[in-house]
């Protein structure tokens, strides 16, 4: 069971990391000008 | 319906796990979240169509519009068949809608964008996003706001991961298209492509929600929660209202005002995030704020708007709902005045200003279901989120219709300055003011309105022939 909630968290942690570092990334302009 | 889909078939067993229900509810809410970065393709289909950015625009409106209306058309419906055969039904319409908005594209024929990604997708929008929230409720009584603070957040989440995501596939689609030049347009056949890549990958990803959803046995309860803790608490009822009954109480519309005044205020930041930044540090008809470090401004939001929905949502688990939402409402009020009145003083505060409002209207969004839950009872909380979300329909209206009327009258949004912005922002804190006083007139639900006392909690299933 643990691996299976591991593994589902992963499928939607992932996408879901990726969106927010591009965001990140794209708000640092922001801030370094 | 079908047996595989249905409620009874999706009762959990012993040892099954809740801390998979949230992926299963974010695989949802992070496809259907894609609505919000419509703005990736709009100046791509202006181009293609040859029309005005307002017709595009419209997609975009009525499928908000659809998705209010669909959720509280279908509420009902979702409570009594259950989250997978809901999550399965919106994933056929959401992706539908991607398919045929691509024929629309593909033909030339904006009138079937209108209707595949506007009204078909729409319904699939609004049945997705009410499908989790009960059956999360039901999963995580002791913490109602932490549950559906992580699937709303997915919603938010969603224009995270479908922008960056679009540029993307449209380059590779089009070579032509450069994604980081502003002035680079994508060609209307990357959009189809796009259209169909999403539909693709969406409906795997809603497949992986509904077949992992469960919902709760009857006599299930999370180890060592004690259920008579909850009536310690005036606010939280442990009785139940049916859908049909609580839209006849002042409790619904009370929030429904609250709801309505809270997203039209964070519309106001939201419609016109890049011309406000670069419009409130002009001078001499020149913006201290180039068009990138104002791209970096709306990211910055976006980031604050899904923040907000799980930390405010969870905090509300702790110190309430109604006191919550005085802090969206009330500091909500204290930020937008600072903001139209110092606001073009300093870039940091402008931004800090900006980020606690839009993190308001997060949570605004993602503490609805569990201020719901805590007056109404468990039975038809999804049907009856579904029907106060009519209140967001309204507000995707009236908020760009308030703020583009007092900035038209002003001039062009790029072109003004902080003054010009003025009577808007203040026009948005009357209406937190509004919502404000409906939050404090919020009283638990009278007792005529409950369903009666029976031994077990009335089962969603009965609310079909009860209402």
């Amino acid at each position: 069971m643990t691996a299976r909630i591991a593994a589902s968290w992963a499928l939607v942690g992932l996408p879901l990391a990726y969106g927010l570092f591009e965001t990140v990334r794209k708000a640092s302009t922001l801030f370094s000008g | 319906m079908s047996s595989i889909l249905s409620r009874q078939r999706i009762v959990a067993g012993p040892g099954y796990s809740r801390w998979l229900i949230p992926p299963a509810a974010l695989a949802v809410h992070l496809c259907i979240g894609q609505v919000y970065a419509t703005s990736v393709y709009k100046n791509a289909l202006v181009a293609h169509f040859d029309t005005s950015l307002t017709a595009i625009g419209v997609i975009f409106s009525i499928a908000i519009v659809m998705l209010g209306l669909s959720a509280a058309f279908f509420g009902t419906w979702v409570d009594r068949n259950g989250p997978r055969a809901a999550m399965v039904v919106s994933a056929v319409f959401w992706c539908s809608g991607f398919l045929i908005g691509a024929l629309g594209i593909s033909t030339h024929q904006l009138w079937l964008v209108y209707l595949g990604y506007g009204v078909i997708g729409g319904i699939g929008l609004g049945i997705g996003y009410i499908s989790p929230v009960s059956t999360l409720i039901k999963w995580f009584p002791d913490r109602p706001g932490l549950a559906t603070g992580m699937a709303i957040m997915g919603f938010g989440g969603g224009a995270l991961v479908a922008s960056p995501l679009s540029s993307r596939l449209m380059a590779l689609y089009d070579p032509s298209y450069d994604a980081t030049d502003p002035t680079s347009v994508a060609s209307g056949s990357a959009v189809a492509m796009l259209f169909l890549t999403l539909a693709a990958v969406y409906f795997v990803f809603m497949m992986f929600g509904a077949a992992t959803v469960r919902v709760p046995a009857d006599d299930w309860k999370p180890e060592g929660f004690d259920p008579s803790q909850l009536k310690e608490r005036a606010m939280v009822t442990t009785a139940h209202v049916s859908a049909n009954n609580a839209i006849r109480t002042p409790q619904f519309w009370l929030l429904w005002t609250v709801l309505f005044c809270n997203v039209t205020a964070g519309i106001g930041i939201l419609e016109q995030a890049a011309p406000m930044i670069q419009d409130f540090f002009r001078e001499g008809g020149t913006s201290a704020v180039s068009a990138t470090v104002a791209g970096g401004f709306v990211g910055v939001l976006s980031i604050g708007n899904m923040a907000g929905r799980f930390a405010w949502s969870t905090t509300s688990d702790h110190i309430g709902r109604k006191p919550i939402y005085l802090i969206y409402l009330g500091v909500g009020m204290a930020a937008y005045i600072t903001l139209a009145l110092i606001g073009q003083t300093s870039t940091a505060l402008f931004v800090l200003l900006a980020f606690l409002i839009l993190s308001f209207y997060g949570g605004g969004f993602s503490t609805v279901p569990a201020y719901l839950r805590d007056l109404f009872g468990t039975f038809q909380v999804g049907a009856i989120h579904g029907r106060l979300l009519t209140a967001w329909s309204a507000a995707g209206v009236a908020g760009p219709l308030i703020v583009n009327a007092f900035l038209d009258a002003q001039g062009t949004p790029g072109e003004l300055t902080a003054e010009a912005y003025r009577p808007a922002l203040l026009t948005m804190v009357c209406l937190l003011a509004v919502g404000f006083l409906a939050n404090l007139m919020v009283k638990p639900v009278s007792e005529k309105h409950h369903e009666p006392k029976t031994e077990t909690e009335p089962e969603p299933a009965a609310a079909g022939v009860r209402s």
